[in-house]
């Protein structure tokens, strides 16, 4: 058996995985803060726990995301671009179009038939339609993160919130709650915010193709995701777990590299 | 025989110390030097008049602080960075400045400057295609007013003869450059993105019949070895400028060689030489009215993106990387245009953002990795 493990260092979160011969996950960790904290370091830990399995076990490392270059126990570093789509296309091999929306990044990906990147855009320097930006706004309307999704379900009618910035939007949000506008109504405004900003994206890559995949931890909301399945007019697909498939690209990408050098 | 190890680094040491050109150049002629604002501005009158045209394009990783005050938040980080560097003075031992007006910025910027040293602001006419005759009158006149005034500060005369002469030596640095970026493609292996920068930036430093003899000699170190296989990816840059030097060490470390560009700090400085003219400054209007592929030069036949597929061709380049100023008006107009164009042409395109300002780079390095990984 040969273990070739995937780490994925996020601006706020640390996924790791390890995978067996190629094709069989041994073992998935992820670990709810990023690159420059413990979050490198505990997964690590987690993702070996209970699997018998030390580092010396593992035949080749490679590591993605953010923080890919601080990563000291790999032998390569990929972009989380490249991981993310193989993982995807690994799991989803009808994906032609990929929206991940991370920490502080989104990106639009369009692939080929045979999983190859044709297209890429990623958001600019701004928070604006990230992870980070739903992170501000559930802070502002006393939401956790995690009970976004069902408040967005319960809207009445979707409120408008600037897609421009995120200060601006979150002082927009503030100026809804004072004017009493129920919270739920703001949270799918929110939700349509990310969803216009990331669109933006996607149609840059040309004509959308389906199968439309999501993945990075924003595809978690399902908020999020049936705003972006009206922006776009396309029924998206959720990656199964949808934070790890980065990782699980970085451990595929690292057993073709290690069959190369066999 | 210098090294080609050795070159570089005189010129990398220009590149990076403007200041100490400047003064070299004083210390040596005793004349002053003369800023040149971005973008177009015929230097040869200011060569002729025997003092050092020096370029003004900002400084990388230049927090910026006061000129937040006096632009809005959306003028280009280039501008941005002169108009802080002009508020702490850093203009102020020039002898003048010379502004063009070709973009919105560049048109409030030249009517604000807040550095001690006069002014000269001129404008060229963007007709220059529908009627070229008459853009070359308006044009000759402006560069007349340019030298009239350049006169007057420097308490000189500038001969058609003093222009002529500078033209001469200002083509032929040209052929030198483009002679130098051709032996850098051939050299992919040797010559890294941040080393052929210098060469081209310190052209902005320089007197340029020196410049022409350190590339000259450059060129004659390069070439007398042959040139090694080159095994990464070939691209094509284009944008204003490609800074700071961070960025291009990006290139290098994903094994790619910039083998031409479309930068108006480097190749379109140099990649059209002046026509010949009895008129000196008639030959220098005709130069501005034959240009052809800058977002600032109005050609409603939009040239760019074909010069560019032309140069994917000629330079075998793999792909092209589109270094979008950030908040220049101009080159984001044109992107879409060219995005078409490449894509009609089969060419593998990026853009990644220019902020001098930058600091951190981890975005552009995902955006870079991941481009060298599909191409």
């Amino acid at each position: 058996m040969v273990y070739t493990l995937g780490i994925d260092i996020g601006s706020s979160s640390s996924k790791a995985l390890i995978l067996a011969d190629g094709k069989d996950i041994v073992s998935s960790a992820a670990i709810q803060v990023g690159t420059g904290t413990s979050g490198p370091g505990r997964v690590m830990e987690e993702v070996f726990r209970d699997t018998g399995l030390s580092l010396e076990d593992i035949a080749f490392t490679v590591a993605t995301g953010y923080g890919r270059f601080s990563v000291k126990e790999a032998d390569k570093q990929i972009s989380e671009i490249t991981c993310h789509a193989k993982g995807i296309f690994h799991l989803i091999p009808g994906a032609r179009t990929i929206i991940d929306i991370g920490g502080q990044d989104a990106k639009a990906i369009r692939l080929g038939d045979n999983g190859n990147i044709l297209q890429f855009y990623m958001n600019d320097k701004c928070a604006a339609g990230t992870g980070r930006f739903l992170d501000v706004m559930s802070r502002v309307l006393e939401i956790p993160l995690d009970n976004m999704g069902d408040a967005h379900f319960k809207a009445t009618e979707w409120a408008a919130v600037s897609s421009t910035c995120t200060v601006f939007a979150e002082s927009e949000v503030i100026s809804q709650l004072s004017n009493g506008v129920p919270r739920e109504n703001i949270v799918a405004g929110v939700h349509k915010s990310v969803a216009t900003k990331t669109c933006a994206l996607v149609r840059r890559c040309g004509e959308l193709q389906q199968e439309v995949v999501m993945c990075g931890g924003v595809a978690k909301n399902p908020g999020a995701v049936d705003a972006m399945e009206k922006a776009l007019g396309a029924k998206i697909t959720v990656a199964p777990n949808p934070q790890i498939t980065g990782a699980l690209g970085a451990a595929l990408l690292a057993w073709e590299a290690y069959q190369k050098q066999q | 025989m210098r090294t080609y190890a050795e070159l570089i680094a005189e010129f990398k040491n220009i590149a990076e110390n403007p200041r100490k050109a400047m003064e070299a150049f004083k210390a040596e002629t005793g004349k002053g030097a003369v800023g040149i604002l971005p973008a177009h501005v015929p230097e040869e009158i200011v060569h002729a008049a025997g003092y050092l045209p020096i370029g003004i394009w900002g400084a990388q990783k230049k927090a910026i602080n006061k000129a937040r005050t006096y632009l809005p938040p959306f003028a280009c980080s280039l501008m941005q960075s002169v108009m802080e560097l002009q508020l702490e003075g850093v203009y102020d031992e020039l002898d003048c400045v010379i502004y063009s007006s070709l973009c919105d910025t560049l048109k409030c910027m030249n009517q604000k400057w807040h550095g001690k040293t006069p002014v000269i602001v001129f404008t060229h006419p963007q007709n220059r295609k529908i009627a070229k005759k008459a853009a070359n009158v308006f044009c000759r006149e402006e560069y007349a007013i340019v030298k009239a005034k350049l006169e007057d500060i420097l308490e000189c005369t500038i001969t058609n003869k003093a222009i002529q002469n500078s033209i001469a030596v200002y083509n032929e640095n040209r052929a030198a450059c483009r002679k130098f970026c051709d032996v850098a493609a051939e050299y992919a292996a040797v010559v890294k993105p941040a080393e052929r920068h210098a060469v081209l930036k310190a052209r902005w430093f320089m007197e340029k019949s020196k410049h022409t003899d350190l590339v000259n000699e450059l060129i004659a170190a390069l070439t007398a070895q042959p040139a090694p296989k080159f095994t990464g990816k070939r691209v094509i840059v284009s944008g204003i400028m490609l800074e700071p030097t961070e960025l291009l060490d990006v290139f290098e470390e994903n094994g790619l060689a910039i083998v031409a560009d479309d930068l108006l700090h480097e190749s379109r400085s140099f990649r059209q030489d002046v026509p010949e003219d009895a008129d000196a400054l008639m030959a220098l209007a005709r130069a501005w009215t034959d240009f052809d592929g800058c977002a600032l030069a109005t050609d409603a036949d939009k040239p760019k993106g074909r010069m560019i597929i032309e140069d994917c061709k000629k330079y075998n380049a793999d792909a092209v990387i589109v270094a979008m100023m950030k908040f220049c008006d101009p080159e984001e107009f044109d992107y879409p245009i060219l995005i078409q164009e490449f894509a009609a042409a089969g060419i593998p395109n990026l853009q990644i953002e220019i902020d001098q300002e930058s600091t951190v780079f981890e975005q552009v390095k995902t955006r870079i990795q991941t481009f060298a990984e599909i191409l």
